[in-house]
């Protein structure tokens, strides 16, 4: 136990004061960050676009599209009111306050009036040449809209900008447009108004039903998909975490067969204590990484959850699902098992080879099998009783992520018993085959050739140590 | 009589069919410096890992400390194997405290024997280095160090002299004797003789797996035919005058006079020869008794050996 825990510390301590270990510690807060954040900031650093619209039959489109912008600013004033009751309850001020906000919608298109209607005397505005002045400064003109009555109720519309990227407003003027046209068109055919609008509010209620509950109880809900979600999620981190470990050891491995570290180890401590010794000291490295991502990330939701944008987001049920025993310990037990059979594994592999480039040679195949586990997961997620997925749950090397996504779903106690048992049986063979490599690996009686030659018919074996 | 510390009992290992090591049997005696010589693919590395339990005999028996290699006997034993490597990016002092710890020595001692060791070993001002900066002679001091900061009572070194300078191979025989003149009990294994006649209480000398000599370096040296060699200047038959006294052989003259060298008969000495010579007034440029060195025992050993063997087959 004291070789175990000295060779376990001195892999934790080594992985701790690399510049790779902090990179990794950040890696997942900024990522979280820049993922969330990029989206707001790309949002807020648009710039507003000033147009100008010229209708040319009289007024009624002008008033259309008018109508259609109230409709919108209308939404949006909703949604921030529905988000300040959330945050601080239903208070006559917060009523009082956003009514008096001129701007409450994201308008990013503002129309202004620059005392112009030609197009000759407006082109400069649009290619840069004039500018009008406006409460922020002086501005050009991001477009310029021509709107006409054509024959037979068509409307045409010259749209004029320098901009051929952003075309939010052309299709902002072309939908209202084309709701006016088919409002218009009904009308005409002698549809009353108020017939129309309420056609447009007609949708279907549709119920999603789980036939195994009954009464109130039996309505599916949103938030019960939510731990098949999490578990999918899991999965993927549980990947993501096991691929970058064990890469970790393979790298330590091959760096400590380089050193030519392993005899004077081996006349210390056996084996089989240098490999658990390694697995321990790697996983507490993951540990700790998994220990502050999920610290940040659980700050994280709670912060979220008091912030009025999250006003529509189930944070609470998004955190049942992942503090879901029924979840976290499966999570727990698949991490482990599916960490040691690739942890010995790729030791193995280390403790065969003298460089990185020796390795790939192995690490290929190894590889392969790793990739398909990931298009699994995603099967699962939509089909989790499908044939390929439930035989490939089978395969131990990938039972612990196959399953994690398929537990939440309803699948029998013979696949999560016999899998995990298949699984476990399995990781104990490879840790033992494993110890042999690694031994022989670490005294060089074997190398990546003694590996291959296995899978060749009449392989070579390597020759004898001395 | 002195206590057996390491007793390899018959033991045989093959790999992939080749032997590797063929029914060796030979004990290390407590307080004793122990060369195991013998020429590269001897067996000796393979006979030190079965020795330490790092690989397991296919035949016969080991015997550490009087039981089997368990990691409580490895406790008390430092190892320094040839394939020499060190945690390259590790401080110096951890490293040591490292190893020291491994074999059972508490953090606190361990730093503070490493830090003296250092000093002893003429290495001031490393402790706080990484192992990557430090110049090869120096990385192998600090691994030095590492296999003795325990303060083992067995120390086993494989090649320990191999890829050390002159200078370097005498600072690590000085090592050697000072730990065997502390009480503690080495066994080396080397194929450079010089270092093991300068050394060794007793040698095991190996060849092709097979054990072919275990012993005192003098016994080793009296399994070589002593030599003479004769300059003469006069006209006698020198054959004629010794026959009966060795084997004598004619070698190429030098400035005129004849050479003769006589490998000695069981019995006979030195002096035999130059007594009969004397008798017969051979007029003598040259009486020259020539010491025997292990590099000759060695040939010698492993030559009969192998005849032996060829003889058998």
């Amino acid at each position: 136990m004291r070789a175990i825990y000295l060779i376990a510390r001195r892999e934790f301590l080594s992985y701790v004061a690399t510049w790779g270990f902090w990179l990794s510690l950040a890696s997942m807060p900024m990522f979280m960050a820049l993922g969330i954040g990029m989206p707001i900031l790309i949002e807020n650093s648009q710039p507003t676009r000033y147009y100008v619209l010229v209708d040319e039959t009289g007024g009624t489109l002008e008033a259309a599209l008018e109508a259609q912008a109230e409709a919108s600013r209308a939404e949006a004033l909703e949604r921030a009111r529905e988000a300040a009751r959330e945050m601080f309850g239903d208070l006559p001020q917060i009523d009082a306050a956003l009514a008096s906000q001129p701007q409450l919608s994201d308008e990013r298109y503002l129309r202004v009036d620059v005392g112009e209607t030609e197009l000759e005397a407006l082109r400069p505005y649009l290619t840069g040449d004039a500018s009008f002045t406006s409460a922020d400064g002086e501005h050009g003109l991001f477009a310029a809209i021509f709107l006409r009555q054509g024959t037979a109720g068509a409307i045409e519309v010259d749209y004029w900008s320098a901009n051929v990227s952003d075309g939010g407003l052309r299709s902002q003027i072309r939908n209202a447009l084309r709701d006016h046209m088919q409002t218009q068109y009904l009308i005409d055919a002698g549809v009353s108004p108020d017939l129309i609008e309420t056609a447009d509010d007609l949708s279907p209620n549709v119920r999603e039903l789980n036939p195994e509950r009954t009464g109130d109880t039996a309505e599916v809900t949103a938030a019960e998909r939510i731990p098949l979600i999490v578990s999918a999620m899991t999965a993927f981190g549980l990947w993501v975490i096991i691929f970058s470990v064990v890469n970790m050891l393979l790298s330590a491995m091959i760096e400590e067969k380089g050193n030519k570290i392993l005899e004077m180890m081996l006349a210390s401590t056996r084996h089989h204590e240098i490999l658990t010794g390694k697995l321990l000291g790697v996983a507490a490295v993951s540990a700790t990484l998994l220990v502050v991502w999920g610290g940040i990330g659980l700050l994280g939701t709670f912060g979220v959850q008091q912030l009025a944008a999250s006003a529509d987001m189930p944070i609470a049920e998004i955190l049942a699902a992942v503090l879901d025993p029924g979840l976290l310990l499966p999570a727990l037990g698949y991490f482990i098992i599916g960490y040691l059979m690739y942890g010995a594994v790729f030791l193995a592999i280390g403790s065969l080879c003298e460089t990185l480039q020796d390795a790939q040679t192995l690490m290929s195949p190894m590889m392969l099998v790793m990739m398909v586990p990931l298009f699994l997961v995603m099967m699962a997620m939509d089909s989790p009783d499908s044939p390929v997925v439930a035989i490939a749950s089978w395969v131990p090397l990938w039972t612990p992520f196959i399953m994690l996504a398929r537990l939440p779903h309803d699948i029998g106690m013979v696949d999560i018993i016999g899998t995990s048992a298949a699984m476990i049986a399995f990781a104990v063979f490879v840790i033992w085959g494993s110890g042999v490599l690694f031994r022989m690996g670490a005294l060089n009686q074997a190398n990546q050739d003694t590996v291959k030659g296995w899978f060749k018919i009449g392989g070579k074996k390597r020759p004898a140590a001395s | 009589m002195s206590e057996t510390i390491l007793e390899l009992s018959n033991v045989s290992k093959t790999f992939n069919g080749k032997p590797a090591v063929r029914d060796v049997s030979f004990g290390v005696q407590r307080g004793r410096i122990t060369g195991f010589l013998g020429p590269n693919g001897a067996g000796k590395t393979t006979s030190l890992r079965m020795s330490l339990g790092i690989l397991t005999p296919d035949s016969g028996s080991v015997t550490l400390f009087g039981g089997k290699p368990r990691p409580d006997a490895l406790d008390r034993v430092g190892f320094l194997p040839e394939e020499r490597g060190i945690y390259r990016k590790m401080k110096v002092i951890d490293v040591i405290t490292f190893f020291a710890r491994l074999k059972g020595v508490g953090a606190a001692e361990a730093r503070k024997r490493g830090l003296a060791m250092l000093e002893e070993f003429d290495l001031p001002g490393v402790a706080e280095s990484k192992v990557k900066t430090l110049s090869k002679g120096m990385a192998q001091k600090v691994q030095i160090i590492s296999t003795l900061v325990h303060e083992p009572e067995f120390i086993i070194l494989d090649e320990p002299f191999s890829g050390l300078d002159p200078v370097n191979q005498n600072a690590l025989e000085q090592i050697v004797r000072r730990q065997a003149e502390a009480g503690r009990t080495v066994l080396f294994s080397t194929h450079v003789m010089e270092h093991a006649e300068r050394l060794c209480d007793q040698i095991v000398l190996v060849a092709k797996g097979r054990k072919v000599f275990d012993g005192s370096v003098s016994q080793a040296l009296g399994e070589v035919p002593r030599r003479v060699t004769v300059e003469v200047t006069s006209d006698q038959d020198v054959s004629q005058l010794l026959a009966g006294k060795g084997e004598i052989a004619r070698g190429e003259p030098v400035d005129g006079n004849a050479i003769w060298t006589v490998d000695l008969a069981p019995g006979t000495d030195a002096q035999d020869v130059l007594k009969a010579c004397v008798d017969a007034g051979v007029k003598l440029a040259r009486f020259e008794p020539v010491r025997a060195h292990l590099h000759d025992a060695f040939v010698h050993l492993v030559g009969s050996n192998a005849a032996a063997e060829t003889e058998t087959v």
